[in-house]
């Protein structure tokens, strides 16, 4: 492979070859135990880990056209942990024969300063988050089941509350662009979570 | 006639004795990985061996049966000379286990029949068996039947059952609810239903979420023009142009992020 490194690579006007391939869906609270340990069963043996993340998505606005958005997360449980800012691309749901949403994907670790550094290049915080649960690999796989809850007071993440009865369950893996093979096996997984979950490619679009 | 007999009966006594020690081999190497090894020995190496050992035993079983080797049933072996005195060639040849071919001894290994206990058992169950009458045995062989069918059938379907037990679930208890799935999707893909910390003015052309319609429209619709335009050079091929239509899309939106 010819591409060069994450780190170098443009962020505009370039390519970037890491695509998230990613499937979506929820379960109610009272079948959230099932659903673990039925993870718990499937998944790598190990230990699923268990984590706290506050997440704030920045815009910038431009001139004219659509405005940027980056996604910032920290971890709560850890405060020392760097942060992580994530670029997500447009999601591609069109195509029938891919079984999984994909979108373009830079993730990057980066200082604690990084509010502030935003803030300096014009990124304004749209909105903020916290998100609580359990992440599960299998191989490629990475299972993500969280419980998503508004931050009442911006900033305060003690003061939470949560945002449906629900827990969010993503089914993701990062791949280089073209590897379509890889939905195949996330159907396959998928398969096995029902009828517990059902994981689909939702069109965020649609819910707008 | 009796000559090409006998080399018959040493040929296959031979490959008999060279079968039987390749499971001795095979048997001790088992035992002394479940002796020595137990603490990295894997489930699926165990049943590696015992499939080797079953293999083995099959290889001997299809020897014996074979046309050609004569039945050794029908062999006699009498011992010429019995000695109370030790034999080194013979516990050297037996790896220590027969060190003296005595008295005492040979009746065991030149045994024919079952030991005296096993026999014993044996004719309690024929007499037991003899005591029953023909009916009540049929009994017991159409009760044993039915049981064995239906053990059989609840292999055979397990999914059919599985299958029952999952609708009966599903009817009880919802595990989720699409709804919910479709609020946490929009909140944590553009903060649908979260607080927005931009005063509420500035919605409009601010809104994240906005992003993908007006990437969406127009560049959907740049394609359709441009295929009205096209068409009519593609006429001769129409089968090909949904896929043309479909590449387009894709390689507008995924670039349009990008070429501001």
């Amino acid at each position: 492979m010819e591409a060069p490194p994450v780190s170098v690579m443009p962020v505009t006007g370039g390519t970037i070859n890491m695509m998230e391939y990613l499937l979506q869906g929820s379960v109610l609270d009272q079948a959230l135990e099932s659903l673990l340990h039925r993870l718990r069963g499937l998944c790598d043996n190990m230990e699923p880990e268990i984590f706290a993340d506050h997440e704030l998505v920045y815009l910038l606005k431009g001139q004219q056209g659509n405005p940027f958005l980056l996604r910032a997360r920290r971890s709560l449980s850890h405060p020392a942990a760097p942060w992580h800012l994530r670029y997500l691309g447009q999601p591609e749901v069109g195509d029938k024969s891919r079984h999984a949403l994909v979108r373009n994907c830079v993730d990057v670790a980066a200082s604690h300063s990084l509010p502030d550094f935003l803030n300096e290049m014009g990124f304004r915080m749209d909105h903020e988050f916290v998100a609580k649960g359990h992440i599960f690999r299998r191989g490629a796989l990475k299972v993500v089941v969280s419980k998503l809850s508004r931050v009442l007071v911006p900033g305060n993440t003690e003061n939470t509350e949560p945002l449906s009865l629900s827990s969010l369950v993503e089914l993701s893996v990062l791949a280089p662009a073209g590897q379509d093979t890889v939905s195949e096996d996330m159907r396959s997984f998928a398969e096995q979570l029902k009828p517990l979950v059902h994981l689909e490619k939702i069109d965020p679009k649609r819910h707008m | 006639m009796q000559q090409r007999e006998e080399k018959q009966l040493e040929s296959s006594v031979e490959s008999l004795i060279s079968h039987v020690a390749h499971l001795k081999n095979a048997l001790h190497s088992f035992i002394y990985k479940l002796e020595n090894e137990y603490e990295r020995l894997t489930w699926p190496s165990v049943l590696d061996n015992f499939a080797l050992l079953s293999g083995q035993l099959n290889t001997i079983n299809k020897l014996l049966r074979n046309e050609k080797t004569p039945s050794f049933r029908q062999q006699v072996i009498i011992p010429l000379l019995l000695s109370p005195d030790r034999d080194e060639d013979l516990a050297k040849l037996t790896e220590q286990r027969v060190p003296v071919f005595s008295h005492e001894i040979v009746p065991d290994h030149l045994r024919t029949k079952p030991d005296p206990e096993v026999e014993e058992q044996e004719k309690q169950l024929s007499a037991e068996a003899a005591r029953i009458g023909p009916e009540v045995a049929q009994k017991q062989i159409q009760t044993l039947n039915k049981l064995c069918s239906n053990l059989l059938e609840k292999l055979n379907n397990p999914r059919e059952d599985r299958d029952l037990e999952i609708a009966a679930l599903r009817l009880t208890k919802q595990s989720f609810n699409s709804a919910d799935t479709n609020a946490l999707v929009a909140a944590v893909g553009f903060g649908k239903g979260l607080s927005k910390c931009r005063p509420p003015g500035t919605v409009a052309p601010g809104h994240p979420g906005q992003g993908p319609i007006m990437s969406g429209g127009p560049t959907l619709q740049q394609v359709t023009i441009g295929l009205g335009s096209g068409a009519p050079q593609q006429q001769g091929q129409p089968g090909k142009m949904p896929s043309n239509i479909k590449t387009n899309i894709k390689a507008a939106s995924s670039m349009h992020p990008y070429n501001r």
